[in-house]
């Protein structure tokens, strides 16, 4: 009787309870760390390889005299839950590749398999090459909307043949396409930048790109160019956060050899 | 409407609908809003499909009128069979309410596209195989390493490799269990942390690249 009472006193679905403390940890840890990063607090990053290389890939294909091609890849549909957010995040990079190809005058190719990221892919292009006063520049051709898996790549391996870009960008959500297109644009010698959070296609890009943005270097990626405070005060945050769970793990691995499982009841709250 | 008032709204709508969500996942009642805004999603998608189809055409009536190098035949090509495509469709909704039920339409998912597709997913392999040889290359001890993990997986899959040694497929499988399986948990956590991260910025209004704003400025 009195635990039906409780039950019907809950407020937390079951088995999320713990999920939302972790969650509100974060969320605070992240705003301290955002607040003290706007008030001057110097939150030392290390420069990510990838993004240092990508002036170097678009110098590359100036030198060259040849296209910058980029892609989200397929997997990352905005109204996916963990794939959408990394395109979303790939849109991003893509801003800095546009303005420093607006910089370069190189010839950038974008091809976009994704419906309902199409039209923020215009505006991020527009607003890049606007803000290097190359407006005239940008045109809607440059972004080469394909629908599905198969056409998509057919699409881009046929466009490596043709064109033959000098550096490629294969930053985003992907799924197998990841590993052919990482492999045909090894076959035309492109420099190759890859970056993906899908923990199935990381080893692919790993194996076929020079530089490679693992996980969340993917979403921090901003910071490493900006300086942002925003950013590099999430990135302390998430670091506290790894090292609590991390406590976590061997406070839990402990207990398990004593038998108590009092941790794994509290994470199941 | 200025741009920092429409900039604003996004904003504001991305936040408002955040902590809907938010709140539907973990606290208990019914939460129509939620379901509400998933429906509204659907329908906004829905529209965007059917102004994208009317664009598509556009674009490539307008490649034809022009006849534009290279690419006008591909275009009456698209137009033929996007019509073909949509009346053979409609006409199977309208007649069994699924469009599968037209044999046209039927025969041409069926044997051009899907054939097409699988011929394309079959040659993955190739391209697997000629990455995992670059990935393969001892070129330093980590190279090594995975150089020497992976022809045990590989042994272990291959099945062969219980015939050369009945000890490969057990580290085969100790590779993947106690190697593989904690890496990759390791890298999703990080992940997920990442991206809570970001929806925390865009919850704030503080992540400015997806709002067609640009990284670096």
């Amino acid at each position: 009787m009195v635990k039906r009472e409780e039950e019907n006193m809950a407020i937390i679905v079951e088995g999320r309870g713990m999920a939302l403390v972790i969650l509100v940890l974060s969320y605070i840890l992240f705003y301290v760390f955002m607040y003290l990063g706007r008030k001057g607090r110097e939150i030392p990053v290390r420069t990510l390889p990838p993004m240092a290389a990508i002036p170097e890939g678009i110098g590359r294909a100036a030198e060259m005299g040849r296209p910058v091609m980029f892609t989200p890849g397929i997997a990352g549909d905005l109204n996916d839950p963990t794939q959408g957010p990394q395109v979303l995040a790939a849109i991003s990079i893509l801003g800095y590749i546009a303005r420093e190809c607006a910089k370069t005058g190189v010839k950038l190719d974008v091809f976009m398999p994704i419906p309902t990221a199409l039209p923020l892919t215009e505006e991020t292009l527009r607003t890049a090459y606007m803000a290097e006063g190359k407006p005239e520049e940008f045109s809607p051709d440059m972004i080469h909307f394909i629908a599905e898996q198969s056409p998509y790549l057919t699409a881009v391996l046929g466009y490596f043949q043709r064109e033959r870009p000098a550096t490629n960008f294969l930053i985003g959500g992907f799924y197998y396409e990841s590993v052919v297109m990482g492999e045909a644009g090894n076959a035309i010698g492109a420099f190759q930048i890859g970056g993906t959070a899908n923990i199935h296609q990381m080893p692919f890009l790993v194996a076929t790109c020079d530089y490679m943005l693992l996980a969340e270097e993917l979403y921090a990626a901003g910071a490493s160019i900006s300086k942002d405070p925003d950013i590099l005060g999430c990135l302390r945050g998430e670091d506290i956060m790894k090292f609590i769970l991390v406590a976590l793990m061997i406070i839990g691995f402990l207990l398990g050899f004593a038998r108590v499982d009092i941790l794994v009841k509290a994470l199941g709250w | 409407m200025s741009e920092v008032l429409r900039r604003e709204v996004v904003y504001l709508i991305t936040a408002i609908t955040t902590i809907i969500m938010f709140v539907e996942f973990f606290f208990i009642g019914t939460w129509s809003a939620a379901e509400e805004l998933r429906t509204w999603a659907i329908i906004i998608a829905n529209i965007a499909l059917g102004l994208g189809a009317v664009r598509l055409l556009a674009e490539h009536v307008r490649n034809i009128q022009r006849r534009r190098a290279g690419v006008w035949p591909f275009s009456i090509w698209l137009i033929i069979l996007f019509v073909v495509m949509f009346l053979s469709g409609l006409t199977g909704y309208a007649a069994k309410h699924d469009p599968s039920s037209n044999p046209v339409y039927n025969w041409l998912f069926k044997w051009p596209y899907t054939s097409l597709g699988q011929t394309l997913y079959a040659i993955t392999g190739f391209y697997i195989f000629s990455a995992a040889y670059r990935a393969f290359r001892a070129r330093n001890i980590d190279a090594a390493l995975l150089l020497i993990a992976g022809c045990f997986v590989i042994l272990t899959n291959a099945t062969v490799g219980e015939v050369i040694w009945s000890g490969i497929p057990v580290i085969g499988r100790w590779f993947l269990d106690y190697g593989q399986v904690p890496g990759m948990r390791c890298f999703l956590i990080v992940a997920a942390f990442g991206m809570l991260a970001y929806g925390f910025r865009a919850l704030l209004g503080r992540e400015r690249g997806f709002y067609g704003e640009v990284a670096g400025e």
